[in-house]
C-alpha cells in the first residue's frame, strides 16, 4: 500500500499543516482585493503571501542563497515535511515529483534578481530544487493543467508500485503573476468578489498561491497502522470535448470517478472533495458528473473559498487538508455556498459537518478537458 | 458591400484565424456562432478583445456578447454606435 | 510493451516507421505543408500554437492507417514529454501584456500557455476519453521517459499509449518522436524498449 508519510502546507494562511487546518476549520479565508498590483489594470481578488513572507521564512532555513520565491517555497515546504521523517533526501531511492502549471513563469514579465532565462523552463527550476537536497535522481514535473496535483500523486503511486524508488516526495506549487492574472480576467473567469462555490451566485474563481507537500512510501497492507492514511486508487480521463469549456456530460470527470469508485465503497465515504472552482461551467459541470457516476448520497465540498485557486498545489493542499478533516471526524464547510446552484442538487454546508467515516475521494478538472480522480483512506478499511 | 462590414470582416478573419476563409464567404446576416464558421466559446472571447482593441468598447459581461456578435451586420451596428476610437 | 508505430518530425524531416516523407517546406512551413497534404479537414489547426501543430501532425501521421480510427474510446491514454513545456507559445502570451499602452491579454494564446493542450486537442480529434498526461523534464531522459509510459499501464483500463517527445523551443525549432505503444504480450510487433526508442530518435535514417 502507498502510505503518507509526511506533509506540510504553506500558505498565506501559515506555514505548517496544523496552522492551515485550524485557519480553515475556524474559517478563516486569505483572499482579499489587489488594486494595480503588478501594474495590472483591473482589480482582482486573490490569495497571495505577503512581500517578503517566504524570503524571511527561507532566510532561517539558508541564507542568501539564489532562488526565486517558487523555489524558496517549494524548498521550505518540503523540508518542513522531511523534518517529520527520519527519509534522507539524498538517497537514490528518493524521487522527486513536483506539480506546477506555470513555475517561474514571472520572469518572462521582469526578468530581476539575475535569474537568467532558462529557469522559466520547468525541469530545469526542479534540477535546482533537487540539488538543493542532494538527491541525485532526474526530478519529473507532472505539468496536466488544474490537475497536475492529483496527476503528480497518481505518477508517486506508480514510481513506488514498480519499486523504482522507496520514497516519493510530492510537492506543488504555483506563484501568482501578470502572466496568469490577466490571462484568467481574458477569460473572464476571475469572479470581483469571494468565490463562491456551487452557489447561485457565483460569479466566477479566486486565484491563489501555496505549496504543499506529500511524502508517500509503499508498505506492506499488515504494517499499515489504523490512523495512517493511504491513497488507493487513482484515475485520469479526458472530456473530448473541449480545451478550456468543461463537458456538459461531465463526461472525463464520471469516467474518472467510475475508474476509480465500486458500489461497495460509496457508504464508507466521508466527501467529495470537488474541484469547485466558483466558475458556471466547472462548478455545474461537477454536480453531473457526481450524480452520473451515482455518488450523489456523499457530501461534497470545496475549499477554494480559504485559499482561491491555487492551481499547481490545490490537488495536494486539497488532499491533505482532507486527511486532517477525516483525523478531525470533520467535514470542512464549504466557505462562500449559501443556496444550490448547480443542476443536480449536491450535499453541501457552509459549516463543519460532523463524520465518523475514514475515506474520501479528490476531484479534479482542468484546461485540455482533463480530469482526474483519487481515493484515500484511512487505516486498513475498504 | 459596405466597407465597415468589410473591415470588421477581414478583423475576424484574422484574429480567429480563419485560414481558407475570405470576407465574401461570411454571410452578414447569418448567425456568427452555431454557423459554419465553427466558432466557440474562445472564439467569443477573443471578439470581446477585437471590440476593446480596435474600437475602444468594454464588453464587461461575456453575457453581453451574445447579443452583440449575433451576425456581423449586429456587430457592426453596435460598433458604429460605440466606438470610442 | 510493444511498438506498433513511430514518427520523427523535425524542422526539416518527417520519417514514419522508418521512411522517410519528403517535402520541401521547412520549420513551420512543413507542419502546415503536413497538414495540407495528409488532413485538411480540421479547420481547427490554424488556431493551434505551434506545440499542438506539431502534436497534432504528428499523431495524424501515426495513426491514420489504424482501423476504427475514430471510434471512441477509454483505453487509449497520451503521454507527452518535453523540456521547454509552452514557452513557444508563453512567449507569445507575453507579447500582448508587456506594452502597458497595448495591453491586450489574449484569450486565444492564453489557452495554449499550457504543455498538456496539445493532448486535449488530440483527445478531443479522435474521441479518447483515456488518460491524458504532460511530464516536462530537464532534457529528453529516455529511461524516464520509458518508465512513465510503462507505468501507464498501471491503470488496467490503458490498453494502448500514444506517447513519446513532444518539444518546440520556438515555431521553427522543433522535434517530435512519438510512438503508439501497446500492452500485448503474443502480438509479433517489436518490443518498445530503450534500445528501439534511442535507435528511432537518433538514427539518421
Amino acid at each position: 500500500m502507498i502510505v503518507k508519510i509526511a506533509d506540510n502546507i504553506i500558505s498565506p494562511l501559515g506555514f505548517t499543516t496544523e496552522r492551515n487546518y485550524q485557519a480553515v476549520k475556524a474559517g478563516e479565508s486569505s483572499i482579499q482585493l489587489h488594486k494595480r498590483h503588478w501594474g495590472i489594470p483591473e482589480p482582482f481578488m486573490a490569495s497571495l503571501f505577503k512581500e517578503g513572507e517566504i524570503d524571511n521564512e527561507f532566510g532561517k532555513l539558508h541564507p542568501a542563497c539564489k532562488y526565486t520565491d517558487f523555489e524558496k517555497a517549494i524548498i521550505l515546504s518540503i523540508d518542513k515535511a522531511l523534518q517529520q521523517t527520519a527519509i534522507n533526501p539524498s538517497s537514490d531511492r528518493v524521487q522527486f515529483i513536483l506539480s506546477t502549471t506555470k513555475g517561474n513563469i514571472y520572469l518572462l514579465d521582469d526578468k530581476k534578481d539575475g535569474f537568467s532565462k532558462e529557469r522559466v523552463l520547468l525541469g530545469v527550476s526542479a534540477q535546482y530544487i533537487a540539488d538543493f537536497f542532494h538527491n541525485p535522481n532526474q526530478p519529473i514535473v507532472i505539468s496536466n493543467a488544474c490537475i497536475s496535483g492529483v496527476c503528480a500523486q497518481i505518477t508517486a503511486m506508480r514510481c513506488l508500485q514498480s519499486n523504482r524508488c522507496d520514497t516519493a516526495i510530492v510537492v506543488g506549487c504555483d506563484i501568482q503573476s501578470r502572466f496568469i492574472v490577466s490571462g484568467f480576467q481574458s477569460f473572464k473567469a476571475l469572479s470581483p468578489d469571494q468565490c463562491k462555490p456551487f452557489d447561485v451566485k457565483r460569479r466566477g474563481l479566486n486565484l491563489g498561491e501555496a505549496a504543499a507537500t506529500i511524502i508517500y512510501s509503499k508498505k506492506n497492507r499488515t504494517d499499515v497502522d489504523n490512523n495512517e492514511w493511504s491513497v488507493c486508487r487513482g484515475a485520469i480521463r479526458n472530456d473530448a470535448n473541449h480545451i478550456s469549456g468543461p463537458s456538459k456530460t461531465g463526461e472525463g470527470s464520471f469516467r474518472a470517478l467510475r475508474t476509480i469508485i465500486q458500489e461497495k465503497d460509496i457508504p464508507k465515504i466521508a466527501f467529495i472533495n470537488s474541484h469547485g472552482t466558483s466558475t458556471l461551467y466547472n462548478d455545474e459541470m461537477e454536480s453531473i458528473a457526481i450524480s452520473r457516476a451515482g455518488l450523489q448520497s456523499i457530501p461534497v465540498n470545496s475549499l477554494k473559498g480559504y485559499y482561491g485557486h491555487t492551481m499547481g498545489a490545490a490537488g495536494i493542499l486539497e488532499s491533505i487538508l482532507s486527511m486532517q478533516a477525516v483525523d478531525d471526524k470533520n467535514i470542512l464547510a464549504t466557505r462562500g455556498y449559501e443556496t444550490c446552484g448547480v443542476s443536480h442538487p449536491l450535499i453541501l454546508s457552509n459549516e463543519n459537518c460532523p463524520t465518523d467515516k475514514q475515506a474520501f475521494i479528490k476531484l479534479l478538472s482542468g484546461f485540455g478537458g482533463c480530469n482526474a480522480a483519487l481515493l484515500f483512506k484511512r487505516g486498513e478499511l475498504l | 458591400m459596405n466597407e465597415a462590414i468589410l473591415e470588421l470582416k477581414r478583423q475576424i478573419i484574422e484574429v480567429l484565424n480563419l485560414e481558407d476563409i475570405s470576407p465574401e464567404d461570411i454571410d452578414e446576416n447569418a448567425p456568427l456562432f452555431g454557423g459554419g464558421l465553427g466558432l466557440d466559446s474562445i472564439d467569443a472571447l477573443e471578439l470581446i478583445v477585437l471590440m476593446e482593441k480596435n474600437y475602444g468598447i468594454k464588453l464587461q459581461d461575456p453575457a453581453e456578447g451574445k447579443a452583440v456578435f449575433k451576425s456581423v451586420a449586429v456587430m457592426a451596428n453596435y460598433i458604429e454606435k460605440n466606438r470610442t476610437k | 510493451m510493444k511498438m506498433a508505430c513511430s514518427i520523427n518530425i523535425t524542422p526539416n524531416k518527417v520519417v514514419i516507421n522508418g521512411k522517410e516523407l519528403h517535402y520541401t517546406e521547412r520549420g513551420e512551413e512543413l507542419l502546415t505543408a503536413i497538414y495540407r497534404s495528409q488532413i485538411n479537414d480540421y479547420p481547427k489547426f490554424f488556431k493551434m500554437d505551434s506545440l499542438c501543430r506539431l502534436g497534432f501532425v504528428a499523431s495524424e501521421l501515426l495513426l491514420n492507417g489504424e482501423l476504427d480510427r475514430f471510434k471512441p474510446r477509454e483505453d487509449r491514454a497520451i503521454v507527452f514529454f518535453n523540456s521547454s513545456s509552452s514557452l513557444c507559445n508563453d512567449e507569445n502570451y507575453q507579447k500582448t501584456i508587456q506594452d502597458k499602452n497595448n495591453y491586450f491579454p489574449s484569450p486565444a494564446i492564453f489557452v495554449y500557455t499550457l504543455p498538456n493542450i496539445v493532448t486535449g486537442e488530440i483527445a478531443i480529434r479522435n474521441k479518447y476519453y483515456g488518460e491524458t498526461s504532460f511530464y516536462v523534464l530537464d532534457r529528453l531522459d529516455i529511461e524516464s521517459m520509458e518508465q512513465i509510459i510503462n507505468d501507464t499501464f498501471q491503470d488496467l483500463t490503458t490498453k494502448s499509449v500514444l506517447g513519446g517527445w513532444l518539444d518546440c523551443k520556438d515555431k521553427d525549432h522543433f522535434e517530435a518522436h512519438l510512438f503508439l505503444i501497446k500492452d500485448e504480450e503474443t502480438s509479433n510487433l517489436p518490443n518498445w524498449d530503450k534500445t528501439i526508442i534511442n535507435k528511432i530518435i537518433y538514427s539518421k535514417q
